[in-house]
């Protein structure tokens, strides 16, 4: 919209140069910057939870380990989009079995669906210290290499819609923590990271988008509402295999709608 | 005649048609990345949206289609009123054709741009229905339901996959080229994310057939090789459409008036072991002649002439478990039980054996679901011809009466119906 309205008004003017151009990107300082701070946030409390979760894999204690496997992904699943900047971390941190030809078997599968595996499938800590071991280093070095980085504001704001895409792509299906079942964590963490992002920037396009707003604002609603009636009374979630079909649909639609509306937000606020 | 041209013939045609393009040498020799030339007039072909019927049921099937079921969030009667509108606005645009909108670069676009800048229209039919689960755990569409529509059975034959079973709604796209029915699909996947959930979706196609001098081609063949479509009733025909096709009378829900039942079922074949079964079995499970499509006892007529089951009582020619003879055993009472078939073949990839994945698209209309498809297929149970081919999936749907004018839009009457009760 802004976008929009620059180009109108420089056709209109003909004199407008790139100083008008490069004055809204100002109002984008802030919350990229508050932005920063959540993702800061979260890498770290993403090493602190794998150093619980490293302790409780080296001292055998498979019920502990269990127990801490989803609460310890949601930070990084909130900032997936920022965290897939660093694909070499990614694929190590957290890529499936069946991203590798020879699935569970394969040497290159590590990270937290190995152990995940581990845990749930091979009920056992046994052999998991090594991937523990890399899963810390590997979420050290992210929580450090994002420190350094300069974050793209148009990464930062399309972010919103890649985690809508992350959900709709492999976590509706309910095959992102098939032996554990604890997807629906990884979907609450997923939405939180992009109703962040667009909470951050929604003052910036309120004004000309007020239907769009209340779009977007109802659809997150729609989804807190679908997700909290899978809460347990500690705080967390059933297991996927609770979610009726007419659950999942209707997150599957959320999802689609979301994706499909924040999918513009790039645009709305003047990043190509 | 023989059956296949000499080597000498071959050469002779291949050398006059070297000669021929010699002529045309002012014309750019085609290169490798160029698009295939289309029909000019097949891409401008654009069949009527409004009337008192959908298109797609009645009007002639070009050479693909598409079935995709979808699971419906609509949760009031507005909503539901939206999705119709919006779905009606879509297939409105989509079949008639024409530009796609210009958006700000820094938008995602409006058009997938599958068809370029100006969608033509392909002879595009977009064919919506509803399932019986849409009028489920929605009180608000109680006592709506069309009269016979239900949740598609088991028959003794099926090993359904629950993944290509059912939907709340339907839409059949039929097109000259599979990619105007592709683009269709996106588009509608795309403005209708807020109501509709793809469930599943199956592409078809049936093989054209270059016509007669009279303009007339034979019914299409399926994946067994065989003619399929002979006994079809005469679409053209209004009065016979009105009885066999459409919904009509007092049983039904005013709402659901020229409407029609639309049955899909996803049949795989199996080729392997078809293509080695002998052609006098083959021949004698189908009840007709393989290459001309004839009735076995009339081997040289052609597709068209009805067998006469009344002069073969004990079935020495045409088994009493022939596919024809039970289908449609050709007497009075099993006059009721027609209904307008309108299948595609469909060609999935290889199975985890290693066959091939192909079979029927099978898809067909009637006025009345129980007395149409499942008492034929009733009929059917235990015939030969499973032996070489499983239903692993489809769904029952009533296909919406027709959109009348622009004012009109999909399913108003069942919405205006929804908003008295």
């Amino acid at each position: 919209m802004i976008a929009t309205f620059l180009r109108s008004t420089a056709l209109g003017l003909t004199f407008a140069g790139a100083a008008w151009a490069a004055d809204p990107s100002l109002d984008l300082v802030g919350p990229l910057s508050d932005y920063k701070i959540f993702v800061a946030e979260n890498t770290a409390q993403l090493v602190t939870d794998t150093e619980a979760l490293v302790a409780a894999i080296k001292a055998g204690d498979v019920e502990k380990a269990k127990s801490l496997f989803a609460p310890t992904r949601t930070s990084y699943e909130r900032v997936e989009p920022i965290a897939e900047l660093f694909s070499d971390l990614d694929v190590s941190i957290d890529a499936r079995a069946d991203d590798y030809e020879k699935a569970e078997k394969d040497e290159a599968f590590t990270g937290f669906h190995r152990i995940e595996y581990g845990l749930w499938e091979e009920k056992s800590t046994e052999g998991l210290d090594l991937y523990a071991d890399k899963l810390l280093a590997d979420v050290t070095d992210l929580d450090g290499r994002i420190n350094a980085l300069t974050f793209p504001p148009e990464v930062v704001v399309g972010g919103a819609a890649v985690l809508m895409e992350e959900v709709a792509a492999t976590k509706i299906s309910g095959e992102e923590d098939r032996y554990s079942r604890t997807d629906l964590w990884d979907f609450k963490a997923n939405f939180e990271g992009s109703e962040k992002i667009y909470t951050l920037f929604r003052p910036l396009i309120e004004a000309g988008n007020a239907d769009f707003v209340a779009k977007v604002d109802g659809n997150f609603k729609a989804v807190d509402e679908v997700l909290a009636k899978y809460r347990t009374p500690d705080g967390g979630f059933v297991s996927y295999d609770e979610l009726t079909d007419s659950d999942r649909t209707m997150l599957s639609a959320k999802v689609n709608t979301l994706a499909e509306d924040l999918a513009t937000l790039r645009g709305k606020l003047g990043l190509g | 005649m023989r059956p296949y041209p000499s080597r000498r013939e071959v050469l002779l045609a291949l050398g006059a048609s070297t000669l021929a393009l010699a002529t045309h040498a002012q014309e750019p020799a085609p290169q490798v990345s160029d698009a295939p030339p289309a029909n000019a007039g097949a891409a401008a072909q654009r069949v009527p949206f409004h009337g008192i019927h959908q298109a797609g049921i009645t009007t002639p099937r070009p050479e693909n289609g598409i079935v995709a079921a979808f699971d419906v969030v609509a949760t009031s009667v507005d909503d539901l009123e939206r999705m119709l509108r919006l779905l009606t606005d879509r297939a409105r645009l989509l079949t008639q054709g024409g530009p796609v909108p210009d958006l700000d670069p820094s938008l995602p676009p409006a058009d997938s741009g599958l068809l370029g800048p100006i969608v033509m229209p392909g002879n595009l039919t977009i064919t919506v229905a509803l399932g019986a689960s849409l009028f489920e755990n929605r009180p608000w569409l109680a006592g709506l339901k069309p009269a016979t529509l239900q949740r598609m059975a088991q028959f003794p034959n099926d090993a359904l996959e629950p993944g290509l079973c059912h939907g709340d709604l339907s839409i059949q796209f039929c097109a000259n080229v599979q990619d105007t029915n592709l683009h269709a699909l996106r588009d509608i996947v795309k403005t209708c994310a807020e109501f509709l959930v793809l469930r599943w979706m199956v592409e078809g196609n049936v093989p054209p057939v270059i016509p007669d001098a009279g303009g007339a081609t034979p019914s299409a063949r399926n994946f067994l090789g065989f003619r399929d479509g002979s006994a079809n009733p005469d679409s053209n025909d209004a009065a016979l459409m009105d009885r066999v096709v459409w919904t009509a009378g007092p049983h039904e829900p005013d709402w659901a008036q020229g409407g029609s039942y639309q049955v899909v079922r996803i049949i795989r074949n199996m080729v392997e072991r078809w293509d080695r079964a002998p052609l006098a079995e083959q021949e004698r499970i189908f009840g007709r002649t393989k290459m001309t499509g004839a009735p076995l006892d009339q081997p040289g007529a052609t597709e068209h002439h009805a067998p006469d089951f009344t002069a073969d009582p004990e079935g020495r020619v045409t088994s009493h478990d022939a596919h024809i003879r039970l289908a449609n055993p050709r007497d009075a009472r099993s006059q009721r039980n027609l209904m307008l078939r309108r299948p595609f073949n469909y060609s999935r990839g290889v199975l985890k054996n290693g066959q091939l994945d192909q079979g029927l698209l099978f898809i067909c209309y009637q006025a009345d679901l129980e007395a149409g498809f499942v008492a034929v297929q009733n009929r059917l149970n235990g015939e030969p011809l499973e032996e070489y081919v499983k239903p692993v999936g489809g769904g029952y749907f009533f296909a919406l009466p027709g959109v009348r004018d622009d004012a009109d839009y999909l399913g108003r009457a069942l919405v205006d119906a929804a908003r008295r009760t």
